[in-house]
């Protein structure tokens, strides 16, 4: 049966365009398939809003790039906007080339095992560009000072290697997220690279979800 | 063969399996990462970057794997040819403006070329494509199979 529809000009002429759309479709579904699944989970101290909240924002920021502080922004507008509507978890992504973003990471988690993760978090983005050199370690450790954390304690944490763990946890979770430049934010599993998707689109995006059965 | 068929037949395999690497690389990684990097080119409404982000590794795809298949080659031939000079109409004008891209974005996450390069590279596809467009048809096609048969 084939083989005599083969004889015609014109099946023949449409099982080429049958095999391009084949093609395509496979590659795309193939291609598709190399992402693999990431852990969203973030320690409590990085986590904030109502735990059943609806609505669940996972950012993955790097406190070193200036992308995120500008997002910040938009942001915490969001968060005030839906203000106990979302479970809000922050993880680590810290550029290879940023070579400050690393220590503030540590700095800000070890912070956080003191209660201060979202002041330290605050610190570090509103004053980037006075702890973004070589003195970055100066400045980290008058932040912890200022906010009056257990000092010692804190200097401490940050060599131990739980503390570069869960930071190279992140960042895994972030490469399997096949997240490629930070900020990179995820709204209910909904991906919004960079904080202009997040401010043109998150609220839109939000309502949509709030709004389902 | 001549050798003006035997460079065409080389185009199109070449410039089908660059289109199809390229396609896939992009359709590999979330839409919204090739979104952003077509922002910054700052050439289209942010409203249709997400779109054009979606829509173009599939007619990258499409376009690659009827060049290599050799179906319609000319008109394959010629949208590789437009695809390709807007590319490197967006490239240029990144680079007039003085317009400051880690990446291209041409092959998703896992090539990175810089402007400069890509624009050479586009250029060379460019060319390749004009000798796609103006061969005569090629016997190791499926559209001279679709023409003629076995």
């Amino acid at each position: 049966m084939i083989l005599v529809a083969m004889r015609s000009k014109q099946f023949r002429r449409l099982f080429s365009y049958a095999l391009v759309g084949a093609l395509t479709v496979v590659s795309t579904v193939a291609a598709g398939r190399a992402r693999k699944p990431f852990s969203p989970a973030a320690p409590d101290f990085r986590r904030k809003g109502p735990p059943d909240a609806r609505i669940r924002v996972v950012e993955f920021s790097d406190f070193q790039c200036p992308a995120c502080r500008y997002a910040e922004e938009p942001l915490r507008r969001l968060l005030q906007l839906y203000e106990g509507k979302i479970r809000f978890s922050f993880k680590h992504f810290p550029l290879r080339m940023h070579p400050w973003a690393k220590a503030a990471a540590y700095a800000a988690d070890c912070a956080g095992r003191q209660g201060k993760f979202w002041e330290f978090h605050d610190r570090l983005y509103d004053r980037q560009d006075e702890w973004t050199n070589g003195e970055a370690d100066r400045f980290l450790t008058g932040y912890a000072r200022a906010l009056k954390l257990d000092v010692p304690a804190w200097d401490a944490c940050r060599g131990k290697p739980e503390t570069a763990a869960a930071v190279a946890d992140d960042v895994k979770d972030g490469e399997n997220a096949w997240v490629g430049s930070t900020p990179t934010f995820f709204v209910n599993g909904r991906r919004f690279a960079g904080g202009k998707q997040l401010a043109e689109l998150g609220a839109l995006f939000i309502d949509r979800e709030l709004k389902k059965p | 063969m001549k050798p003006r068929a035997l460079l065409a037949l080389f185009a199109r395999i070449f410039v089908g399996a660059v289109l199809v690497y390229a396609g896939a690389s992009k359709a590999s990684a979330p839409a919204e990462e090739f979104a952003l990097v077509i922002g910054v080119y700052d050439l289209v409404p942010s409203s249709i970057t997400l779109p054009i982000a979606s829509l173009l590794p599939w007619l990258e795809l499409a376009v690659g794997w009827a060049l290599i298949l050799g179906v319609r080659t000319r008109a394959a031939g010629a949208a590789a040819g437009a695809t390709t000079l807007a590319f490197l109409f967006a490239i240029g004008s990144v680079l007039a403006r003085g317009i400051t891209l880690p990446n291209c974005g041409c092959f998703g996450e896992s090539m990175h070329f810089s402007p400069p390069h890509a624009f050479l590279f586009d250029t060379l596809l460019a060319a390749l494509c004009w000798t796609i467009c103006t061969a005569q048809p090629d016997p190791l096609s499926l559209d001279s199979w679709a023409t003629r048969g076995l």
